[in-house]
């Protein structure tokens, strides 16, 4: 699941884009945005982030449909 | 029958199996952050049932309340009736397609915790891998607790109707900590010198699981062969194997002998460990208990399973990864069409994507986790209804896969390769290190799938704009690679002129660049001899590309062979032998024979001179932008999916 990036939690630190293996974070007016044609969806960035800006959504439950 | 003895009859205690496969337990991340079983996790299991496996497994359930013994933010849960229904639908998806089903029971004990800030341990042993949770020691309330939470666990897997429960205890998981002397140093009757001692906790839960269960559902155990913690003071051989002794003594029905420990420093699973380099374990085990053995790891093809089980080592190949790739591998090796087998080659993206918290994907099967969904087409295509001329530009993995998925789906597809070989870079990467030319194996049967599509390949062709006048395509897929560049044009060799054996580089070489293509180049380099290497690298990391499976064992290397590595440096300039480096310090002067540019580059321009080729132009792969293998893969099949 490609992640989603919380834009008025994002404080465009970067860190995201430097750990990001296909490079698919960019950074726009110092908030990052992914490039998802490019995202591999590894969760490397939402690990890396330090304010949690970025959050990967959760499946849902067979049980729950 | 080209396996007679795979796809000979098993027993496993009082039931029959129709073969001797078994889909092993493989985490997902599928499932609900609360534990419950999702469609994707039964679509995924349903396929591994339909592929022929006499046996599916579970992944590893928890079976906590509290989420200690939860090593995968997606993993599921059977810790309480809620989840019945669930693992009960989960069950019948197996049954229902030939499979026997298996449940696995798994608290991950020292890599546990996954949404906690702790894990518990028989003793505090700090982490030797920054991922996992600090170690707090469990109590004796807490082990009386954990053997009930298992018990009720293999109730609950019954009630689900589940044919058989298996426990698992390895690679640092709850069981294995009390095994081994490594991290069980308790000085109550959970602990102790001998392994009989510290098989205490295994011997409770296969006993507390056996009596819940009754004798008509087997209990098997995984247990570790050999921990390859003999630097951290971990069991030794002959205890490992008594391990397996005393689970037998205890009640187990099967035993699945496994090796390594995740933090042990040795390759394991990986390419450079040859194809059933680990059945010796097996067979050690094998002499000390009468029940069926079972092996997984790097057991890739059918040919290696099919001659230890004929030589006695084990009764049961177990499959993981090439399961994952292919769950129709059963089926396939039955009709010996081996070289229709999707390939796993040990890249272990599925596994390193657990630890980020993101559901397992596969390099060479990029349906995986799609079973369910009919346009990802896992369980054949349908065909287009409006069929299109297509040409593609490239042989190469994405090429391939391209061209595979779009004739599949009934498009008339062209195919031109300038080299005499399919397989683009991937024919260079092969070459790099041990075990390399299992990279080639996706190729062949991406070239197989091509051609049973009824793709037109041409090799040899280098395909020109002019070439492709009068063709009246619809579509053309520019696939054609990146390309490498060097220094002084064309006075310092590339690194596919170096790795493919054209061009030799001086004795000092200085490789500019240090993500994947600098590693693989310097591994080449190291390899060969006879060079002093230099990594240049702008950022503060070497092979930020590069799977953490693979990643520290060149890391290792580098640093034993005395390569420098300059991080957060760069070159300004090479004249005269001379390399001019800068960084944060200040400038430096290296003296040096050759520069390597280690960096690829895309072809935005080949898709400007195609423009006029086709209607639909497309650039993929690393022309479109440099990446792994799993990108150009992936990127290739989802444009099939779509054009």
């Amino acid at each position: 699941m490609i992640p989603i990036i919380d834009g008025h939690a994002c404080t465009g630190c970067g860190k995201c884009a430097e750990v990001c293996p296909p490079r698919a974070i960019v950074l726009e007016e110092a908030e990052a945005r992914i490039e998802e044609e490019f995202c591999e969806e590894c969760g490397f960035c939402a690990a890396e982030c330090t304010v949690k800006a970025i959050a990967i959504p959760s499946p849902r439950s067979a049980d729950h449909r | 029958m080209r396996y007679p003895h795979i796809f000979s009859s098993g027993r496993i205690g009082p039931l029959t199996t129709k073969n001797r496969i078994k889909y092993a337990a493989t985490e997902t991340n599928f499932n609900t952050q609360d534990g419950f079983v999702t469609d994707r996790e039964i679509a995924f299991l349903e396929a591994q049932a339909r592929g022929g496996a006499a046996i599916v497994t579970t992944q590893g359930a928890y079976p906590d309340a509290r989420g200690e013994g939860k090593g995968f933010r997606g993993t599921m849960s059977i810790a309480h009736d809620r989840f019945i229904p669930g693992l009960a639908r989960l069950a019948g998806a197996i049954k229902g397609n030939g499979a026997l089903a298996a449940l696995q029971i798994l608290h991950c004990g020292r890599e546990g915790g996954v949404d906690l800030d702790y894990c518990l341990m028989p003793t505090i042993v700090p982490q030797r891998l920054s991922y996992f949770k600090p170690p707090r020691e469990i109590t004796p309330r807490e082990i009386k607790q954990a053997v009930k939470d298992h018990a009720a666990a293999a109730r609950r897997a019954k009630e689900a109707g589940y044919d058989m429960i298996e426990l698992s205890g390895i690679v640092g998981y709850l069981i294995s900590t009390f095994i081994s002397r490594y991290t069980n140093k308790r000085q109550d009757e959970y602990g102790g010198e001998t392994i009989k001692e510290r098989c205490r906790l295994m011997v409770e839960i296969l006993g507390a699981a056996k009596a819940e269960v009754g004798d008509k559902v087997p209990v098997g155990i995984r247990l570790c062969g050999a921990e390859l913690l003999d630097d951290r003071g971990g069991n030794t051989l002959d205890e490992s194997i008594e391990s397996f002794h005393l689970a037998e003594e205890a009640g187990a029905d099967y035993v699945s002998v496994t090796v390594g420990w995740h933090e042990s420093s040795m390759s394991v699973i990986t390419r450079d460990v040859p194809m059933g380099h680990w059945l010796w374990v097996a067979d050690r085990v094998k002499s000390v208990v009468t029940v069926p053995v079972m092996m997984a790891f790097r057991l890739f093809l059918p040919d290696i399973p099919e001659k230890a089980i004929a030589d006695n080592m084990i009764e049961f190949w177990e499959a993981c990864r090439p399961m994952i790739a292919d769950p129709d591998l059963p089926r396939k090796a039955a009709e010996a069409k081996t070289t229709a087998i999707v390939p796993c080659i040990a890249c272990n993206v599925c596994f390193s994507r657990l630890y980020y918290h993101q559901p397992i994907m596969c390099t060479v099967r990029p349906s995986l986790g799609h079973e369910g969904e009919e346009e990802w087409g896992y369980y054949g295509f349908a065909r287009t209804s409006a069929p299109r001329r297509v040409g593609v530009v490239g042989g190469g993995p994405a090429g391939l896969q391209f061209a595979a998925v779009a004739a599949e789906r009934g498009h008339d597809v062209f195919l031109w390769e300038g080299r005499e070989m399919f397989g683009g870079s991937v024919i260079l990467a092969s070459k790099v290190d041990d075990g390399g030319d299992e990279l080639l194996r996706p190729v062949q049967y991406l070239e197989g799938k091509c051609r049973d599509a009824g793709v037109k390949m041409e090799r040899g062709t280098t395909c020109t704009p002019e070439m492709l006048r009068g063709w009246g395509l619809d579509v053309l897929v520019v696939a054609a690679g990146s390309l490498f560049g060097s220094l002084g044009g064309g006075k310092s060799p590339r690194p596919d002129e170096i790795i493919s054996g054209i061009k030799q580089p001086g004795k000092r070489v200085l490789i500019a660049g240090g993500d994947g293509v600098g590693l693989a180049l310097a591994m080449y380099l190291l390899r060969t001899g006879g060079h002093e290497l230099f990594i240049v690298e702008e950022s503060g990391r070497l092979g930020g590309d590069v799977s953490p499976f693979y990643l520290w064992r060149y890391l290792q290397l580098l640093k034993r062979k005395e390569v420098r590595v300059l991080l957060w440096t760069t070159l300004l300039s090479w004249e005269h032998g001379l390399a001019c480096l800068k960084s944060a310090k200040g400038e430096r002067v290296v003296e040096v024979d050759d520069v390597v540019v280690a960096s690829r580059q895309a072809r935005p321009d080949m898709a400007d001179a195609f423009r006029a080729a086709a209607r639909d132009v497309y650039l993929i792969g690393d022309a479109k932008r440099p990446r792994r293998l799993h990108n150009a893969i992936h990127e290739a099949y989802r444009l099939g999916m779509r054009i």
